[in-house]
This record gives structure tokens, C-alpha cells and sequence, in this order.
């Protein structure tokens, strides 16, 4: 049985419908973190569909055993893949999950070197305020922003200081520390990769725009354990608001509007049971492929 | 063992504090007040220091004297220009609280507050 036709079925099905589907459901919002994984395992599904459809097309009788037999194949192990569309197969899986890697390093690194030269000038610049646990910075902006990775800091302009009261601004250093804490950074690289290796996939562009939303709503609700939604939802309208250059930053309001509803709706948290079945929808979407290639009681 | 970054950023703060040139002697006098540095340390740092450019320097006697190129606050004007800038690298990079707003934005933004009870 060749599988390739239904494993590329099932990765369109996967790119363009299963985001639809996501983008239309209510839950996500109320479980960011839970919705953060529904999309990295359509990502994972989609790639794998393709991987084994290259590899199928390589060695269409084998199930999962042979398609393993065949990468030894290529790598010189075994005996030589015996046609250049099988060897072509082989390459093109490879080359998918070459790309996924070096689209997640280089996202990482590019992220991580942008850091680093704003921390050399921050730590010369900032000063550390015990009482907050945070770097304060002179400036009339409003601003609170975070550099994760090793040595983290957290980072706040006087004009935020000025602006937000004590426990607004508290809450505002909470969220922040949430980001570090999640290491939300590593999870943004490995959503920018998805996207950079697949472009103009609808999945790949909605994984790309979703999860970093649904991060911030994550930070909220981290922040919400300790502080009173009221407050968070001052701090927001107020830091979105004064800040003061126009144009630049006009991106991203609508975002705030979006997390801002939801702190304040009444709608609190995903019933149980859907949460079950969406966590466990998203454990199978992976291994349908898997299964698909290599029937069980067939090995 | 105290990190590198930290002794730069002790004798930048020395150099923006008096607001004048000193020499490395100066500084180490300053940080001894609360601290023991050993004067080849700081001497060392200030030079890499003078070449990253932080510092510019001029032969007084046998002593160099330090000034900051530019003043604390032009280089956190610069900083926050630079974590504001709302390019594809800086948005991984470092993670904002929340992104700035057109007017239209912050009276749709207004309006849910009120909807909610919660007037602002």
C-alpha cells in the first residue's frame, strides 16, 4: 500500500482546515497554555505527514521498519535506495528536518545576539532596584519589557515607575517574570522556525501570529495568581495608552484589546472534560501518520 | 569573583556621578569606600572601557584622565529607542508588556473598560 497520497491528505487537512478550526474555538483563550500545545503539535503533525510521505515515496511497501531500512540506505549503511525518486524522497525528508533545526538555531541565536548587546549597554545604564527585582532606566516612556535567557532581567523605564501605582506596577514586574520563568523566548524561536521553513502555509502563519499572543495571555494569567484582575487591566490600559511616539508603535493595540477583554470577561478557564479531549486530540494528531505508515499488526 | 559587566557599570557610575574627568586612582578610592577592588582591576576595565568606546582619555602627568563619551541619559534615550523599536528581531528578542497604541485602539480600548463597570 503506497501512503503517501493520504499522509499529504492529512498534512493539507492539517494546514489549512486545522487552524480554521482553532481560530474559531473559544477555549483557546482560556487555556493559552493548553492552546500553545494544540499548535505546536499540528506543527509537529504537519511536518511529520510530510517527512513520512517523502520517505514512502522512497520505499512505498515498506512500513515504518523498512522507511528506516532506506535512510540506512542513503547514509551508505545498507544496500543502495534503487531509484533517483526514492533517493530524491529520502533527501527531501532530511532536508525538512535539517530545516526545522537550523530555522530553530537561527531564529534562537538572532534573538539571543540582538540581546546581548542591549544587555552590555543596560547593565552599564540600569540601575538595579532590590525593592522591585527589576532594572529601572531613566526615561520619560513608559516601558517594561524582559531579556530572558541566562541572567535574566526584567526592565522598566521610570516613565512605567511614574505612571503605574505600586501594586499595578507589581503586577506589571509579575507578568514580566512569568515570560522568564516559562522561557517563552525559546518557545517564540521555535514558532518563528515553523513559520520560516514552511511560508505561506496557513498553519505555519497562524502558529506564528497565535502563539505569541497566546504567551502573553499565559504571562496574565500567571500575574492574575497574585494580583487582582483590576489591577493588571489598569496597568495594561494605562501602559498602552502613554505610550507617547505614534506610528511606530501602533502595531500590536489590538492584541492588548484582545488580552484586556479577557482578563475583565467573566468566562474563567476551559471545562475539564474538553480540556482532556483536546489534550488528548493532540496527542493522537501526531501519531495518525506514524500509525497510517506502519499498521499495527502488520510489523 | 565579581563579572566583568558589574565593574564597568561601578566605574561608569563614578564617571556620570561627578560629572567631570577623573583618573583611575580617583575611582578606586571611590569603590574602596564600600569595597576592596585592586587598582590594576579597574585600571584594565577602564581601558576596555576607553576602546569599546565608552570612554575617551587624556594624558594628565603620569595619570590618564577618563570622561564618559556621552552622558547616562543619551544612552538610555538610545536603549529605549532600541527595546521600543517594533522590528521582526526585536519582538523576539525582548518581550514587551504591552505594545503601544493608535488612538482609535485606545478608545476602542476605553470603551470595553466601561462595558465592563470598570471605568478608567
Amino acid at each position: 500500500m503506497n501512503a503517501a497520497p493520504a499522509l499529504i491528505g492529512y498534512a493539507a487537512v492539517v494546514g489549512t482546515l486545522a487552524p480554521k478550526v482553532m481560530l474559531g474555538s473559544l477555549w483557546p483563550q482560556r487555556s493559552p497554555v493548553l492552546a500553545i500545545g494544540v499548535w505546536f503539535a499540528l506543527a509537529v503533525t504537519f511536518s511529520l505527514s510530510l517527512s513520512l510521505a517523502a520517505l514512502n515515496v522512497a520505499n512505498p511497501d515498506a512500513h515504518l521498519h523498512g522507511l528506516l531500512y532506506s535512510c540506512r540506505a542513503v547514509l551508505g549503511l545498507g544496500s543502495s535506495a534503487d531509484s533517483a525518486l526514492a533517493q530524491a524522497g529520502v533527501a527531501l525528508c532530511v532536508v525538512l528536518v535539517t530545516a526545522h533545526l537550523a530555522g530553530f538555531a537561527f531564529h534562537a541565536v538572532r534573538a539571543r545576539v540582538a540581546r546581548g548587546g542591549h544587555r552590555d549597554v543596560l547593565e552599564k545604564v540600569g540601575r538595579r532596584s532590590v525593592h522591585l527585582d527589576a532594572t529601572v532606566v531613566e526615561h520619560a516612556v513608559p516601558a517594561a519589557y524582559c531579556l530572558p535567557g541566562r541572567r535574566p532581567r526584567i526592565v522598566v523605564s521610570t516613565g512605567a515607575v511614574d505612571l503605574l501605582s505600586g501594586t499595578e506596577l507589581g503586577a506589571v514586574i509579575e507578568h514580566e517574570r512569568a515570560h522568564i520563568l516559562g522561557r517563552h523566548h525559546l518557545i517564540l524561536s521555535g514558532s518563528h522556525a515553523f513559520a520560516w521553513v514552511f511560508p505561506g502555509v496557513p498553519l505555519a502563519r497562524h502558529v506564528r501570529e497565535q502563539v505569541p499572543l497566546l504567551l502573553e495571555m499565559a504571562a496574565d494569567d500567571r500575574a492574575l495568581r497574585r494580583f487582582p484582575r483590576g489591577t493588571l487591566a489598569a496597568a495594561m490600559f494605562a501602559m498602552a495608552s502613554g505610550e507617547a511616539p505614534q506610528g511606530a508603535l501602533a502595531a500590536g493595540g489590538r492584541t492588548v484589546l484582545v488580552r484586556l477583554k479577557r482578563i475583565l470577561g467573566p468566562a474563567r478557564g476551559a471545562h475539564p472534560a474538553l480540556r482532556c479531549a483536546v489534550g488528548a486530540g493532540a496527542v493522537i494528531a501526531p501519531l495518525l501518520p506514524v500509525l497510517l505508515v506502519c499498521p499495527v499488526g502488520l510489523g | 569573583m565579581r563579572r566583568l559587566g558589574e565593574l564597568e557599570a561601578e566605574i561608569m557610575d563614578c564617571l556620570w556621578k561627578w560629572g567631570r574627568p577623573a583618573t583611575v586612582r580617583e575611582v578606586v578610592d571611590d569603590i574602596n569606600a564600600h569595597r576592596p577592588a585592586a587598582y590594576t582591576t579597574v585600571m584594565t576595565v577602564a581601558t576596555i572601557l576607553y576602546n569599546k568606546g565608552w570612554l575617551t582619555r587624556e594624558k594628565q602627568g603620569q595619570a590618564w584622565l577618563y570622561t564618559p563619551v556621552r552622558s547616562r541619559e543619551a544612552y538610555s534615550a538610545a536603549l529605549m529607542e532600541d527595546a521600543l523599536a517594533a522590528s521582526e528581531d526585536r519582538s523576539a528578542a525582548l518581550v514587551h508588556f504591552v505594545e503601544g497604541m493608535t488612538d482609535d485602539e485606545v478608545s476602542a480600548l476605553r470603551e470595553a473598560l466601561r462595558s465592563t463597570g470598570r471605568g478608567l
